[in-house]
């Protein structure tokens, strides 16, 4: 983060104030009202326009203010932890869409689509693991030349925000011969819905779902409709390639972003617990409701680490991102649905009522759980990181491991450009993020011995996966993919995350608490635990670190800053 | 169809087969009352199923409610379970806007006196709503802070304070009531009353408004404002003081029937998502065949085999083991639901959030029974009230475990499906002899043959670790300690296991399939086995990795024999699979 960056945060955080504060700007009645009539929210929809919000999304080369995607999420999260439909639906909901234009456009697209984000217009795209699970090539649409250098476009897109009703759409079609099984007719179209004839487009309705209602998923259908030519993004054939490359940015802001929603539910459950009076003591005096808070926090701070890092490697190491975002979004999608299961224990009764005090926890709850499953779906994001485990051995030697990227683990530390053209799908020779963890080991030997117990048997995993993955067949680097190769995957993730949270806190032994080895010991050991580490297996060291955890928790809830890396204060 | 040479064609509940056939016919066909999309439609509106319950009451379903010696049906607590599993398999909200009538009325059964109880039976079986108000505002599972007074008044009692929220408070005609008679926090300071909502004094009861839940849209769950309502003597179920220790004995029934409403949506989840892969083709290949699919898919019938041994299992052992109940029940209610939460979860990543595209299921039946089935492990005491009860019999259990302690001819006279039941003994408080399904796990195991004997022997092992850290935990006297409810968790897969291996034991011969389909759930002890495997992963156990293929079998079995069960095929609902899945049968 840059100070201008900082500033901006506090500057949305000002603008949205606290969900809880009576008279405030955007109150969680508003929220919850906005989700009872499957809209988005108006009031907060007007905050972020006035205050130009859409133009955190549009590269600064193009009058936008994104200079740095860690930069990106933090922004995107503070809106999530307000409303997580509105974050999608307004500001990242576009830039998922823009990201291939971004990564794959012509000047003069990037230059139009920048314009219309920066008016506060909207460009969307395919609720992609919504339409059709992870297969690109089904549910798309065709398009062909007919001669007037007019595409014709026929066929459905499923699950488009705002039933498609955007500005803009960007769809993958099949622009040559039926796609076949390497996608080689592909690619994308960027379309211009207020050029449309009428008739060519319909809008099939679609039955609401269980979360992010306000963004009514519709689907879009084309008859025979024609586009201009000059609607083809990218090269024909380029476009599995394109969206691959748009998935490492995308997936990367999303596993930045969704936490926020962790912040809302976590918080929500401490007013809870601080209030409620039970066998003849405060709620926050029993201890499994203490261990409970204390976890979901040791939880938030593992996919902060996790989002965060992944963001700033898209900047430092693009060459090296096609794993790390996918493992990313796999991490935060699991960790949060299941955090927000367990503190959903602890609230009860509260966790099930649509209204009250506590009535956003299930909100945040259910649009999380639709952000997962129809933006990152475990297996879609499993089977992307398996094409990169056959030669992880190579990639992270423990003799000689790739020297440390220093900047992706510090706070407010100078990083590249971004550079969309360097992302690529192919594996690259080194996998710096998962070889920092031999550096994290060392510079856990000399500050904490069971930090550097934890460190060392994630090392041993990472030699272990590297064996297993040099005995991977194609068949497991593809859709049909045995069980036991997914696994792999899920193992690599869960050593990326360790790596991630391992390293930021030997990158900041300045920083109070994040430099105190306590909440690196905490996350290290629950993310052994769900990798089945024996390391993880005993409770002692969680029983240890909780109170430090849960003092800090506590203090923050208090003086109502954020519970994530940053420890952002509250507005004004 | 296979040939069938077992008892599967005997039905286990014979005495359902009567109503199961009355609530196919409401469930099929054009305009029927209890459709899937009535269902639905009724969710969307937030409509209470009036009419289906209507429906219920005119097929003698409260009879159920009942005990048999006041008249009514109510005489193995198993099948009390499996009807309400038939409720819920079609739809939560029905089941338990239906089904909390024996929730109100069994405190009545358990302390009242006989011609309170004829009283009560007759109004239950002429169909009247009887609720349970327990839950107050604040204070929710924490029952000795009730704040509802009973105070003496010159005719009986005068009833002031808020019940919420509670389970058909406006819709039921009976009300069964706990309220404070004696001093604050005193545990001898509670009682029951019945009351009859329609005779009281207008003004002195209010109805508050119902709560907006996420799930059960239609259900009632309001509650009552007693603004001083006269209550007569005879209104007081049991002796005064009595309150709560009644409802704790009753909670230990309650706890074990609402098993059945987590065994219906098991039921419905597996049936809506077997419909899926097994149309659905994807990348070249039948759904079904894709590998992490058919691995995902086995693992959730071993999840429903798992919860349907808990829950059938411990319906049994309210019979023959009562004394045990207080660890079965709170055993049986942490882990049933929590494990069809999971199973529901993972049929959710197998479908996606999309709807069904099958068009034979209405949009959004999947996402409403995800939504309804949330409320079962929070309601009638949540997993952490359950959780904390076992927690408190660590060293009862810890102690049986080493001596082996426990009655072993109960527990297999419970397992044996088609033996007939007593009624049911004096309930305690708390279990002196531990669990003895679980202790007598060892004895059982040594029954065990071929791969099932492996696992069954890890298992052993890892049921003897968890005993060991049992005896250590500390105990408090405050707040059971985070490690403490991680080892319940534990204990209740080590029971789910051992009620699998006692079924098993005492069924498979009867079950086993002729020689010609050696592909059922019972061949080659396969529904066993899934469950031992599953349950040595949860305990941390390394298994071998050719063993996780135990789940592709049941994922085959499942394609080819519908939604998985312990019981008899007669027992499952011919309309229901027939309705979604024919085709493949």
């Amino acid at each position: 983060m840059t100070p201008g960056g900082t500033a901006r945060v506090a500057e949305l955080e000002r603008l949205l104030s606290d969900l809880w504060e009576a008279g405030g700007p955007l109150p969680y009645t508003a929220v919850l009202a906005a989700d009872e009539r499957a809209e988005l929210c108006a009031e907060g929809r007007r905050l972020l326009h006035r205050a130009g919000f859409t133009a955190e999304f549009v590269p600064a080369a193009l009058g936008g203010r994104l200079a740095r995607l860690d930069e990106l999420v933090a922004a995107a999260r503070t809106v999530c932890r307000r409303d997580p439909t509105l974050a999608l639906g307004h500001g990242l909901g576009s830039f998922l869409a823009a990201a291939t234009v971004w990564t794959s456009g012509t000047a003069d697209q990037r230059r139009r689509v920048a314009a219309l984000v920066l008016a506060g217009g909207t460009v969307a795209t395919v609720c992609p693991d919504l339409a059709h699970g992870d297969d690109p090539y089904r549910g798309t649409v065709t398009a062909h030349p007919d001669g007037t250098g007019n595409l014709r476009v026929s066929g459905r897109a499923d699950a488009v925000p705002d039933g498609g009703r955007a500005d803009a759409l960007v769809l993958l079609a099949d622009v040559g011969r039926p796609a076949d099984a390497d996608g080689a007719g592909l690619a994308h179209l960027l379309v211009d819905t207020a050029t449309l004839p009428p008739g060519g487009v319909t809008r099939p309705a679609r039955p609401a779902t269980a979360g992010l209602r306000g963004l009514a998923l519709g689907g879009v259908r084309f008859r025979d409709c024609p586009v201009p030519g000059s609607a083809l993004l990218g090269t024909p054939g380029g476009g599995a390639d394109a969206a691959a490359r748009a998935a490492q940015v995308t997936r990367a802001c999303l596993a930045g972003t969704l936490p926020g929603a962790l912040d809302t539910g976590l918080r929500t459950v401490l007013r809870f617990a601080t209030r409620r009076r039970l066998y003849g003591q405060g709620m926050d005096a029993l201890p499994a409701v203490r261990a409970a808070l204390a976890d979901a926090f040791a939880d938030l701070l593992i996919l902060d680490a996790v989002g965060t890092v992944t963001a700033r490697a898209l900047h430092v190491l693009p060459e090296q991102a096609g794993a790390p975002a996918s493992a990313a979004l796999y991490t935060v999608g699991r960790r949060l649905t299941a955090a927000m299961d367990r503190l959903s224990r602890v609230l009860g009764a509260h966790s099930y009522l649509r209204d009250g005090e506590y009535g956003i926890f299930q909100k945040v709850r259910r649009d999380a759980a639709l952000a997962v499953s129809g933006y990152a779906a475990p297996t879609t994001c499993l089977r992307t990181v398996l094409r990169y485990l056959p030669g992880l051995a190579d990639r992270t030697p423990a003799g000689t491991p790739p020297p440390v990227a220093g900047q992706v683990y510090r706070d407010g530390a100078a990083v590249p450009e971004l550079s969309f053209d360097r992302l690529t799908t192919r594996a690259g020779r080194v996998d710096a993020l998962a070889g920092a963890l031999h550096h994290g080991r060392r510079a856990a030997a000399g500050a904490d011995p069971e930090l550097h117990r934890l460190a060392t048997a994630f090392c041993a995993e990472l030699a272990g996966l590297g064996r297993q993955g040099a005995r991977l067949r194609p068949p497991d680097l593809g859709p049909h993919a045995r069980p036991e190769a997914l696994a792999l995957a899920a193992r690599y993730a869960t050593v990326l995350a360790a790596s991630a949270c391992l390293n930021v806190w030997a990158h900041r032994p300045r920083d109070g608490f994040l430099g105190d080895p306590a909440w690196a010991v905490a996350a290290l050991h629950r993310l052994a635990g769900a990798a089945g580490l024996p390391a993880g297996a005993a409770p002692g060291p969680a029983a240890a670190y909780r109170p430090a955890l849960y003092r800090e928790l506590t203090d923050r809830f208090a003086g109502r800053r954020t519970f994530d890396l940053a420890d952002r204060p509250p507005a004004g | 169809m296979t040939a069938r040479s077992s008892t599967r064609d005997v039905p286990v509940y014979p005495g359902l087969r009567r109503l199961a056939a009355g609530i196919a016919a409401a469930t099929t066909g054009d305009g029927a009352v209890f459709s899937p999309a009535a269902c639905v439609a009724l969710d969307d509106a937030e409509t209470f199923p009036a009419d289906i319950c209507r429906r219920l009451d005119a097929l003698g379903v409260p009879a159920f409610y009942v005990p048999d010696r006041l008249g009514g049906a109510w005489r193995g607590h198993d099948e009390l379970i499996h009807l309400i599993r038939m409720l819920a398999r079609r739809d939560l909200t029905v089941a338990i806007g239906h089904a909390k009538t024996f929730l109100g009325a069994v405190s009545v059964w358990l302390a009242g006196d006989p011609a309170q109880q004829r009283r009560l039976a007759r109004r239950v079986l002429a169909g009247a709503p009887v609720a349970w108000g327990l839950t107050e505002p604040d204070h929710g599972s924490d029952l000795l802070a009730t704040a509802t007074r009973a105070d003496p008044a010159p005719t009986g009692f005068r009833l002031t304070g808020c019940k919420f929220p509670v389970n058909s408070a406006t819709r039921a005609d009976l009300v069964c009531l706990l309220a404070r008679t004696g001093a604050d926090r005193d545990p001898r300071g509670l009682s029951l009353l019945l009351i009859d909502k329609g005779r009281l004094p207008d003004g002195t009861v209010r109805c508050l408004p119902r709560a907006r839940t996420v799930g059960i849209r239609g259900a009632d769950i309001s509650g009552l404002e007693l603004l001083g309502a006269p209550a007569g003597p005879e209104t007081l179920v049991g002796p005064a003081g009595s309150g709560l220790e009644t409802v704790l004995r009753a909670l230990q029934l309650t706890r074990v029937a609402v098993t059945g409403l987590s065994l219906g949506a098991a039921d419905h989840a597996l049936r809506l998502t077997r419909d899926v892969v097994l149309r659905h083709r994807w990348r070249g290949r039948p759904l079904a065949e894709v590998p992490h699919v058919r691995r995902a898919l086995g693992e959730q019938c071993a999840r429903a085999f798992a919860a349907e041994a808990v829950g059938v299992f411990a319906g049994r052992l309210t019979h023959t083991t009562p004394d045990e109940l207080p660890v079965v029940s709170a055993l049986a209610k942490a882990f049933v639901p929590m494990a069809v939460d999971e199973l529901i979860a993972g049929c959710a990543d197998l479908l996606g959030p999309g709807p069904l595209p099958t068009g034979r299921v209405p949009a959004g039946a999947f996402a409403k029974l995800e939504r309804d089935h949330r409320i079962v492990g929070i309601f009638d005491g949540s997993t952490v009230v359950n959780r904390a009860a076992v927690a408190h019999h660590f060293p009862v259990l810890a102690h049986g475990w080493r001596s082996a302690a426990g009655s072993h001819a109960a527990v297999r006279r419970a397992a044996d499906l088609r033996a007939g039941l007593g009624p049911i003994g004096a309930l305690p408080l708390t279990s002196r002899t531990g669990c003895s399904a679980v202790q007598s796990l060892p004895a059982a195991v040594a029954e065990l043959d071929g791969p099932a004997r492996d696992l069954g022997t890890a298992l052993v092992a890892a049921a003897d670790r968890l005993h060991h850290d049992l005896a250590r935990a500390p105990s408090t006297v405050r707040g059971v300690s985070a490690e403490a409810f991680d080892l319940v968790e534990r204990y209740e897969w080590c029971f789910a296991a051992a009620a699998a291996v006692h079924l098993w034991l005492a069924n498979h011969t009867a079950r086993r399939e002729g020689p010609e389909s050696a592909g059922g759930w019972w061949d080659d002890a396969r529904w066993l086995r899934a469950v031992l495997t599953l349950t040595l992963s949860r305990l941390g156990c390394p298994v071998p990795a050719a063993t996780a293929t135990v789940f592709d079998e049941l994922s085959t079995v499942l394609a080819g024999h519908g939604p998985p069960t312990l019981l008899a095929d007669a027992d499952a609902d011919a309309d229901a699979d027939a309705d979604t899945a024919g085709g493949e049968r």
